[in-house]
């Protein structure tokens, strides 16, 4: 008798505990109807909830004031534009505003699309991947090269002079009276140090081809252009140095990341292409 | 009968225990962060489990004790200069959530440092121009002056100019080149650096390369709670003598749990 009472009041109380612990979870699990905001939200808008922490971000931001110090008249007009802004969202969806409206599927691409980033860089790739990143494209990590350099322009028809200036000024700097007496000019194209990149855009391609091999004080052959001959003076030439890998670490990251968000956005390209049902007309396969 | 009875008591006990745990992580949710530190029950709540989290998903990259590496700009956590924000538990929640350039919508991504020594300084303002080696080193020493460490002599009038001027640096860092937390725009006037030791080399390649670090947007991967436990455990680092957590001892907070 004693042993089965006491049965009973153990079953009792396991389904009692049981209930208590559904019940529990119904009401607060997400994805269920409740009445009950879970308290990392301020509200629930036909089950969506609207974060706590975007509330009082939106209190500081249009008032300057926390929670606790926001008069009543603040909070309730943050909370009603909030959402207003969840029903509006939700009939937007409802009407699928994204079949029509260009700005609105512009902005559904580019969320996907951070989505997708954001995906790859929660992964922090270990320092051993890293070099070996590195080791793999160690030629992108160097400085950028300087340069100095006197690109002295001779007429068309000044070949002999440019080939004398070219001899002349291994051994001997140019003087005005030498230039005056070549007909020659200083372009004054790169007439201070100047970045590798800058040099390029400022003598040209093959200008710059011919320049960026000389050493200081190097004098290259006359070189010539359709309306002149020119011949380059390397004062100073500071070529490209190759970072280590510590100097280079914050671009191996940057670029190992990039290249993790590349292969993550058409890894969902190609899986989402595979689960759709795509057909397309006769006349544009 | 005696396993059984043990049995049902150790559920009971436990389903207690949980309700308890999630009482307190209601109330934390629910609490304004910036007042948190100020409740010795919730900051020990919070701070034991912040640790974990930490440990477990910033502690990668921001040491175990958030002393962060300057060699890899990483920034420290402990000594109270805040890059973005004013050092508030709110402000770290938001950096803890949404992340720094995590390509978050709501991420802080508005400061970005130029590659002066590239054709394209900054691939989302195309104004900004390059710069040459000179211009760069007269930055440098502008800066060195700044920070009291020499006189600089005209290359620093030169980079002052370029500073206000054709430089745009002024633009993020402000015209007294202090910076601008909102942003995440460093104060270059005081000495701490978040990229190599301050010497005129690494100055050098933060102006010529460029910086952008970039920390993940931890929504949606740690519970709402466990972002403000860890933004509380930041907070708590930066504070360890402060009044607000000198209430808050580890041993408060391992009891807590």
């Amino acid at each position: 008798m004693m042993s089965s009472r006491r049965s009973f009041v153990l079953m009792s109380g396991g389904a009692l505990a049981g209930l208590l612990m559904a019940g529990y979870s119904l009401f607060t699990a997400r994805g269920t109807s409740t009445l009950i905001v879970p308290p990392d939200d301020v509200a629930l808008v036909n089950q969506q909830p609207i974060s706590r922490s975007d509330y009082l971000q939106q209190l500081q931001t249009l008032y300057g004031v926390d929670l606790p110090h926001a008069t009543a008249a603040q909070r309730r007009k943050v909370l009603d534009d909030m959402i207003r802004e969840e029903l509006f969202v939700q009939r937007g969806k409802e009407l699928d505003v994204a079949s029509t409206d260009p700005d609105v599927r512009a902005a559904m691409v580019n969320a996907v699309e951070l989505e997708i980033a954001a995906d790859a860089i929660t992964a922090q790739p270990s320092e051993a991947q890293l070099r070996a990143y590195y080791a793999l494209h160690r030629a992108r990590y160097a400085s950028e090269g300087i340069m100095t350099l006197r690109d002295y322009v001779f007429p068309a028809s000044g070949s002999a002079a440019a080939a004398e200036a070219a001899e002349t000024l291994k051994s001997a700097p140019a003087t005005p009276a030498l230039l005056a007496r070549w007909q020659a000019r200083d372009s004054g194209k790169v007439s201070d140090e100047e970045f590798y990149f800058a040099a390029k855009i400022h003598l040209g391609e093959s200008l710059f081809e011919a320049a960026r091999g000389l050493p200081d004080g190097g004098v290259s052959a006359p070189i010539v252009r359709a309306d002149a001959i020119h011949v380059l003076y390397m004062v100073k030439n500071e070529k490209p140095v190759p970072f280590d890998f510590a100097a280079a670490r914050d671009r191996v990251l940057t670029d190992f990341r990039n290249e993790a968000i590349g292969h993550l956005r058409s890894g969902d390209e190609v899986f989402l292409r595979k689960r759709a049902n795509v057909v397309i007309a006769d006349d544009v396969r | 009968m005696r396993i059984t009875l043990l049995l049902a008591a150790s559920a009971c006990l436990a389903a207690a225990v949980l309700v308890h745990l999630s009482a307190l992580e209601g109330r934390l949710l629910r609490a304004d962060p910036n007042v948190v530190p100020g409740n010795a029950a919730l900051m020990g709540f919070a701070l034991g489990r912040g640790e974990g989290l930490f440990e477990a998903h910033c502690a990668a990259c921001h040491g175990t004790g958030g002393q962060g590496d300057p060699g890899r700009g990483i920034p420290t956590l402990s000594d109270g200069d805040w890059l973005y924000g004013t050092g508030s538990v709110s402000d770290i929640e938001q950096v803890v959530k949404y992340g720094i350039r995590s390509y978050h919508p709501k991420s802080w991504n508005l400061a970005i440092m130029p590659a002066y020594a590239t054709p394209q300084p900054s691939a989302r303002d195309g104004k900004i121009p390059p710069l040459s080696p000179a211009n760069i080193r007269d930055l440098v020493e502008f800066l060195i002056r700044e920070q009291g460490r020499g006189a600089g002599g005209a290359a620093a009038v030169r980079g002052a100019a370029l500073f206000a001027g054709a430089g745009g640096c002024f633009d993020c860092h402000a015209a007294d080149a202090k910076g601008d937390s909102a942003i995440g725009a460093p104060n270059l006037t005081d000495g701490i650096t978040l990229y190599g030791d301050g010497s005129r080399e690494s100055l050098w390649m933060s102006i010529a390369y460029g910086r952008h670090g970039l920390c993940p947007a931890w929504v949606g991967r740690i519970s709402p709670a466990g972002m403000r436990e860890v933004a509380l455990f930041v907070y708590s680092l930066s504070h360890a003598h402060g009044p607000a957590a000198g209430a808050v001892s580890r041993a408060a907070a391992s009891g807590a749990e």
